[in-house]
């Protein structure tokens, strides 16, 4: 990974995203954001605050109503559904509450799934895909379906498949949500030294403890920002 | 997305719901296999019957009476054509022979010490026998006590017939005639070749003595025997013409024209008629049958439409999840499409050897030979394919739209 220089990776410019589900929802209600090289953002605030719409704005999983969401200077608001794809594809790894693995998949299959879609040929995502389950400790779990694995495992082999194309960006929406406690530490540290090695980390969390991983807290509230706590380099 | 990645996993998720994947492809491949079956019964019915057509004489224009509005299977019995017709035919331009055709009631024939009950012989002329189907003896003589049998009739007695034999004909009006089997033929000239499957057993006597029929020739003005149905045997390379000719005559000058009822026609015709005329009869039932099939290849195709749809509603988490790492719309098309495509491919794989033996059988039961319609068997394969696809493409479609953010709060 490239060095931690301070050329933001992500900018959000004044994002609005109203849901007219069952009412009219304004999750992202003007929001402006820079997350530079390498840095490591957490967000915080209650439930449905707009945490989450705001990750996955970032991710190109969801589009702008209004403003401009820019990932690696591609204007997210603009792009095509393939060029989308892309961003999600290889910008971008997810690493969700609900570790969202596939069912009928493997462990080694799971990971390797984004390098189906960009093009990989099966024996050359295999071996990247058991690396990176050695790298996360589950070696010797290749070869599982996701409900043979704990909580923590799966979260651990989601981890695994977010790095598999190497994308700038990690993004986690409530990682330890669905884990105990000593396997959220775990999973931290894990980001910890996806961090270390220049990985720029955006994470999503309700818990002070959790968010306290990361270099500056960014506070949300009704689809705002209500301020921006810097705690410094750790 | 390499389609052969989208193939594989198509597969995978085929297999990973095996009874409900069977039971969509049963749809297929009952469609599929009755298509296959009736279009190669069918198929079979028409090589038997035109290659029956083709086994006769090419170069032979039938003439007989038909009722109108009909296809001209049915052979009028009324003794229309007279002696003077046959003359007058005879002297067409390209005519070899001019055999005609009449009908001996009788009440049995009796073969040594047994005797069988029957209700017709066929009185004809030697030149009947032209055709080099003669399988033994020689042609009967005209005003000689001889007969000719075809092979059938000769095996149809205990003891069969052989050169030589003597027959005794019980006439219906009460006389008996005794005759001498001279020749033994494998079928003639005259008869139209249209007898259906198999020959039927026939028995042959001279004209001159045996023929009785006479009706009044309006031309001549006087009595003369009358046949219901003639064979002109023409030049092989002037059959058209010579056809033409005799229908020209038939409708203009002729006898025969003047003698029959108005609810009939008088018709001449060539083999070539005869197999286009039941080429298109059987082509056309064969059709309507097949097409009666494809109605159950539709309903299998629904059958996968649905469950595609199904399917969808069910995997929107998993569309949601490889849309989240990187499957673009059209990855996730050609994976459903694939799916449905293979789930028709396997419907047809099934279905066409399924649908040949059934087809098979029923030629065997039928008893014609076997026959493969090609042309329909591909557009079975390419019909499953193109169900599976087609019935594939709304569900598949709908599967590429489907949006992630949703499809990943989808339980
Ligand atoms: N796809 C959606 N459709 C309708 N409403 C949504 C959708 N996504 C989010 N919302 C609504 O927007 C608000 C913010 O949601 P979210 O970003 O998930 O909050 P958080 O992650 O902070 O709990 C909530 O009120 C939620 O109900
Ligand atoms: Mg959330």
């Amino acid at each position: 990974m490239g060095s931690a220089s301070a050329a933001p990776v992500v900018e959000l410019a004044d994002v609005r995203k109203t849901y007219y589900v069952g009412g009219v929802v304004e999750a992202m209600a003007g929001v402006s954001l820079s997350l530079d090289a390498g840095s490591y953002t957490a967000v915080m605030g209650p439930s449905g605050s707009g945490k989450s719409t705001l990750l996955n704005l970032v991710g190109g999983l969801d589009t702008p109503d209004e403003g401009r969401v820019t990932v690696d200077g591609r204007d997210l608001s603009t792009a095509s559904e393939d060029e989308l794809a892309a961003v999600r594809g290889t910008d971008v790894g997810f690493v969700f509450q609900t570790f969202n693995l596939m069912p009928r998949l493997t462990a080694v299959e799971n990971v390797a799934l984004p390098l189906v879609f960009d093009g990989w040929g099966r024996a050359d995502r295999t071996e990247r895909a058991r690396e990176l389950l050695e790298d996360v400790g589950l070696g010797d779990r290749l070869s599982h379906l996701p409900t043979e694995l704990s909580g923590g495992q799966r979260q651990r082999v989601a981890i695994a498949r977010a790095l598999a194309t190497d994308p700038a960006i990690i993004l986690a929406d409530e990682p330890t949500g669905n884990v105990d406690t000593e396997t959220g530490d775990r999973i931290m540290a894990l980001l910890g030294e996806l961090h270390a090695d220049g990985h720029t980390i955006l994470l999503v969390t309700h818990e002070r403890r959790i968010a306290e991983h990361a270099e500056r807290i960014v506070h949300v509230r009704d689809g705002t920002i209500e301020r921006i706590e810097d705690l410094g380099d750790r | 997305m390499n389609p052969r990645e989208a193939v594989s996993m198509a597969v995978r998720s085929i297999r990973s719901h095996r009874l409900r994947s069977v039971l969509t492809v049963l749809g297929i491949v009952i469609g599929i296999a009755s298509v296959v079956t009736f279009a190669t019964f069918g198929a079979s019915v028409e090589a038997e019957v035109l290659g029956d057509l083709e086994g006769s004489g090419a170069n032979n224009v039938y003439v007989f009476a038909s009722p109108e509005d009909d296809d001209g299977f049915d052979r009028a019995v009324q003794p229309l054509f007279t002696a003077y017709d046959v003359n007058q035919i005879r002297d067409i331009d390209g005519v070899r022979a001019v055999v005609p055709q009449g009908i001996v009631q009788v009440s049995a024939v009796t073969h040594g010490n047994e005797t069988v009950a029957r209700q017709q012989v066929t009185a004809t002329v030697p030149e009947t026998f032209s055709n080099g189907s003669t399988v033994a003896g020689r042609p009967f003589e005209l005003g000689a006590a001889e007969a000719v049998v075809n092979e059938e009739a000769a095996t149809g007695f205990r003891e069969n017939l052989s050169v030589g034999d003597e027959l005794r004909l019980e006439l219906s009006d009460g006389g008996a005639r005794n005759v001498t089997v001279v020749g033994i033929v494998n079928g003639t000239a005259g008869e139209l070749p249209v007898g259906g499957f198999g020959q039927q057993p026939r028995i042959y006597v001279p004209a001159d003595p045996f023929y009785r029929t006479v009706v009044e020739s309006p031309t001549v003005g006087v009595n003369q025997l009358a046949y219901p149905q003639v064979t002109v045997v023409a030049d092989p390379a002037r059959t058209e013409a010579v056809e033409q000719s005799v229908a020209a005559y038939l409708a203009n000058e002729s006898d025969a024209g003047q003698l029959k009822s108005d609810d009939v026609e008088l018709v001449a015709r060539t083999s070539g008629d005869f197999a286009e005329q039941i080429g298109d009869v059987i082509g056309q039932i064969t059709r309507f049958v097949t097409g009666i099939a494809v109605i159950a290849l539709v309903v299998g195709a629904i059958g996968i439409a649905n469950i595609m749809l199904v399917s969808v509603t069910e995997r929107t988490r998993e569309i949601g999840i490889m849309k989240a790492v990187g499957a673009r719309n059209r990855d996730v098309m050609q994976l459903f499409l694939f799916e449905a495509a293979l789930l028709g491919l396997a419907g047809s794989a099934v279905g066409v050897p399924l649908g040949l033996v059934v087809g098979w059988a029923a030629t065997r039961y039928a008893e014609v030979s076997f026959a493969l319609a090609p042309v329909w068997m591909a557009l079975a394969v390419a019909v499953g394919v193109l169900v599976g696809v087609v019935s594939g493409l709304y569900p598949a479609w709908r599967a590429a739209r489907v949006d992630p953010i949703d499809a990943l709060r989808h339980e």
